[in-house]
């Protein structure tokens, strides 16, 4: 178990560089994970902590030992691939020793290792087979299993869910989280999926362009985004964006000037902005009386059962709010909304960070 | 019937043919070969061909009582296991390292030496060899025998490398392998079938070939093949016992092939598919 810390790394490959100057802090035992959209760098990062990939300039500690220059043998952490990357000519009880036999542990203490792994795992009954032999979801238990047999100072996952199927993602993901909540080890896991990010960290490092974008609970990363590009990006559907302005003492939509109801916050900060982007996630709508809402229409209608999606243009932007299935919108209908006091997000039209 | 299934029908014929005559060209010397080592002396030459005849053995009977013929063959077997043994010792890490680092320039080199006329390599070994007192030794031999079956097994042995996913070679450094153990413990047992090909291709080409022991050996270390143009004389040949020594040459090879047929097609492909 071991801390994890990046200080100024800089990764380039020839002329292109793919992470431009990063540092993060990954506390002993924690459960971070690295989410972004696809060349983001987050996989680059999680092979650069594996010693898989080299580090064109900077510092990467595990615990004290500065590992710059350590080949990942002996860098004592974990992996877990997007494609399981299993030995396909071992048994699944070798491909869970062969680290251990590897580091000379005893043969009882390793069969007690993997036995118990397999306990945890509930692979036991597939410990004699082939890989081959395996479906994906037990292939991706044995893939861990090869990892937890080891107590390493840290576990990576490398998009271990993206190849299962939604049903089996669901259930490893809880089994992971569980599992990391047992092993008390430092988890560092890779996702482009924000409900994955959002389900299984202590803390969520949202990377763009090898940048670290916010770096902070799933909660405040949720409701307190730093900039637009985390708003966007973080939450399922995704947030919507409207250019607003403040004119004639009352907030604005830029375009078709429809008025909008500001608590008085977010009011005072549009009033000394000027004009910025205003952020609602699709669940801060709340149905309005004519009169203090923004009157919209039903262009499409998504019933998912729990709540309903409303597709409707406003201010020449496509959005979406979540309300109650029992209103049973239909497409067509003219109905009115307006933002949940407190529940809106500012940033500056010019850089995107948001306006406090 | 209608047209495509006329067109379908002359397709397969067509097909049919292409195939019967391909083998007849490619059979017909070897039928020849053989039937001719059963043939008595004065009919081996005579034209046209005699399809009926009485076999006898008496070109082998004169083969083994004028030549050392197993003692040639001992010889041919050391030096193709041998340089087998050599090309798989250095190919085998060759091919990997190729594989890992994608550096495929020493393979091409390798390749290009191979595609060289062996006459290239003929003279300046002839005097390296005369040099350091090696000329007709198994040593000379098999080294010049190892320009054969090193590019074989590197070029047999690449692509299987390369079909192994890059992730079960970094799944191995995690767990805490140095890269020559990823070699014997993950890599080589994945393409144990392309390396038993390779071995076996190398043998067969090692085995048959002809120009580097007729320069390179001596009368106690010639091969099979090499000893095999002494019955090419100036003025007569002796067509009968060259062509038993020539069935009995190509045996070894065709037996070989026979076994490991199925095996052979399917490990030239080994890396072109990915499991």
């Amino acid at each position: 178990m071991a801390s994890i810390s990046i200080r100024n790394l800089v990764k380039r490959y020839g002329n292109f560089t793919v992470i431009p100057d990063l540092n993060l802090e990954i506390a002993d035992h924690e459960f971070v994970v690295f989410v972004g959209p696809s060349g983001c760098g987050k996989s680059t990062l999680l092979r650069i902590i594996a010693g898989l990939e080299p580090i064109s300039s900077g510092d990467l500690y595990i615990g004290d030992k500065r590992v710059n220059g350590v080949q990942a043998a002996q860098r004592d952490i974990a992996m877990v691939f997007q494609d399981y990357a299993l030995y396909p000519h071992m048994k699944v009880y070798d491909n869970m020793s062969f680290a251990l036999e590897l580091r000379g542990v005893p043969k009882a203490e390793i069969d007690a290792r993997v036995k118990r792994a397999a306990a945890l795992l509930h692979i036991e009954p597939y410990l004699d087979r082939k890989p081959k032999e395996l479906s994906g979801g037990q292939r991706q238990r044995v893939a861990m299993g090869r990892a937890i047999v080891r107590n390493p100072k840290a576990f990576l996952f490398d998009e271990p869910l993206s190849n299962l199927d939604a049903k089996l993602r669901g259930q490893v993901r809880a089994e992971i989280k569980a599992l990391s909540q047992e092993l008390k080890t430092t988890m560092v896991f890779v996702t482009h999926d924000q409900i994955e990010a959002m389900t299984m960290a202590d803390r969520i490092v949202v990377l763009q362009s090898g940048t670290i974008q916010q770096y902070d609970t799933p909660e405040t990363v949720y409701e307190r985004p730093a900039n637009q590009f985390v708003a966007g990006f973080i939450g399922s559907p995704a947030m919507n964006f409207f250019p607003v302005e403040w004119r004639q003492e009352r907030a604005v939509l830029s375009q078709g000037g429809t008025a909008v109801a500001l608590d008085g916050d977010a009011a005072s900060r549009l009033r000394q902005a000027g004009n910025a982007v205003l952020g609602i996630r699709p669940e801060h709508f709340a149905l309005a009386a004519d009169a203090d809402g923004i009157a919209i229409n039903v262009r499409l209608v998504e019933p998912l059962g729990s709540d309903t999606l409303i597709h409707f243009d406003l201010a020449g932007v496509s959005a979406i709010a979540r309300v109650d299935p029992s209103l049973r919108p239909k497409v067509g209908d003219r109905i009115s909304l307006r933002p949940q006091p407190g529940k809106t997000h500012l940033f500056d039209a010019a850089n995107g960070q948001v306006l406090r | 019937m209608t047209d495509a299934a006329t067109t379908d029908h002359w397709i397969r014929r067509l097909n049919l043919v292409q195939l019967v005559l391909a083998g007849v060209l490619i059979m017909a010397p070897t039928v020849w070969m053989v039937l001719s080592s059963f043939k008595p002396s004065f009919e081996v030459t005579a034209y046209p061909p005699t399809l009926i005849f009485t076999p006898t053995l008496d070109n082998y009977v004169e083969l083994t009582k004028t030549t050392p013929f197993l003692s040639y063959a001992l010889n041919s077997l050391i030096v193709t296991v041998g340089s087998t043994a050599l090309g798989l010792l250095f190919g085998i890490p060759a091919a990997f390292a190729v594989s890992w680092t994608r550096i495929s320039w020493p393979a091409i080199l390798t390749l290009a030496a191979r595609m060289a006329p062996g006459t290239l390599f003929l003279l300046p070994w002839y005097v390296m060899f005369r040099q350091v007192g090696m000329i007709g030794s198994y040593t000379a031999l098999i080294l010049s025998h190892a320009v054969i079956t090193l590019p074989i097994v590197i070029w047999v042995l690449l692509p299987s490398f390369d079909g192994i996913p890059r992730s079960v070679f970094e799944a191995a450094q995690v767990d805490g392998c140095s890269v020559t153990r990823i070699l014997w413990r993950i890599a080589l047992p994945l393409v144990a079938s392309g390396v038993a090909v390779s071995a076996i291709l190398a043998f067969v080409f090692s085995w048959n070939y002809f120009l580097f022991a007729l320069v390179l050996s001596n009368g106690d270390t010639k091969t099979l093949i090499a000893a095999a143009f002494n019955f090419i004389g100036e003025g007569s040949t002796q067509w009968g016992a060259l062509m038993a020594a020539a069935t009995l040459i190509a045996l070894p090879p065709l037996v070989l092939a026979a076994l490991v047929q199925r095996w052979l097609v399917s490990g030239l492909t080994l890396g072109a598919v990915k499991g």
